[in-house]
């Protein structure tokens, strides 16, 4: 991911910040509680593609 | 049309999309990008980037961001830049341009060329670009616009119905456009020989000393 790109990008449902999540290649709402997924280096910002984040990862 | 019935036409189209499209649109796309006239360092955004045509069209010293609602279209623009080295290429990212992904005033110049009749909704499309360009920005649209000629217009007016299966209308009138979106337009040009596309150069958001010459608008 490059870090231009990285700086802008935002939760297109509330428009706030995300964290980028390396390992598993997600950007992640927290206050939405959605996981957006990267795919072959292209960011998925789409409400319907994200993973619904766990009470788990809440958590940590 | 909606955001599904969009994805799966383009998806169809992803394979050949080049080969019909774009030589038919490349002047075009030239012909805007030398009027955006980008300056070193701006931040651009490409609003439909699909496969990825226009991106070697820009100056290298731009950080250009470009969206598409299409996986595949991206795959190819992504493939684009890896083999045509486009290293002024920041990123690809699939969006809805009704629901933009960027923080507010994150580009200098945001573009959008022939996404205008494709979307479901030109008055959230805009509302987005303005958002996320800069106070002070520009924004550009180019698109065709519903024909004067009576003959081709009645043509176009005649296939809209299989607006579904084309993967855009063809029938939007530039009048009814610049209502429906509130565009604050400054410039407006035939991007091509026939003049069939229309370019608008437009503000990001109405200035106030504009409104205060106009106090009955």
């Amino acid at each position: 991911m490059d870090k231009r790109l990285l700086d802008i990008l935002v939760c297109p449902v509330c428009k706030g910040p995300l964290l980028y999540d390396k390992a598993k290649a997600e950007l992640i709402c927290k206050a939405d509680r959605l996981a957006y997924p990267i795919r072959d280096d292209i960011p998925v910002m789409l409400e319907d593609e994200a993973r619904r984040v766990t009470d788990e990862e809440m958590a940590k | 049309m909606d955001i599904d019935t969009i994805e799966r036409v383009y998806r169809r189209y992803a394979p050949r999309y080049d080969f019909y499209f774009g030589a038919l649109f490349q002047p075009g796309r030239r012909a805007v990008i030398q009027r955006m006239r980008c300056r070193p360092g701006e931040r651009v955004l490409e609003v439909g980037v699909g496969t990825g045509l226009s991106l070697p069209l820009y100056p290298r010293d731009v950080q250009l961001v470009g969206i598409d609602i299409s996986q595949e279209m991206l795959l190819r623009a992504h493939a684009r830049r890896e083999c045509e080295r486009l290293g002024h290429v920041a990123g690809l990212v699939r969006s809805d341009a009704e629901r933009l992904c960027f923080s507010d005033a994150s580009f200098d110049k945001v573009v959008a060329m022939y996404v205008a009749s494709v979307v479901p909704s030109p008055a959230r499309l805009v509302e987005e670009m303005r958002r996320v360009c800069r106070p002070g920005g520009e924004i550009f649209i180019v698109n065709h616009f519903h024909h004067a000629n009576p003959v081709i217009g009645g043509v176009e007016r005649l296939i809209s119905p299989m607006s579904r299966l084309m993967g855009f209308r063809p029938d939007v009138s530039l009048q009814r456009f610049i209502e429906e979106t509130r565009l604050e337009v400054v410039e407006r040009a035939a991007v091509n020989a026939f003049g069939y596309w229309t370019l608008l150069r437009a503000q990001p958001s109405r200035s106030l000393a504009a409104s205060a010459r106009r106090p009955d608008a």
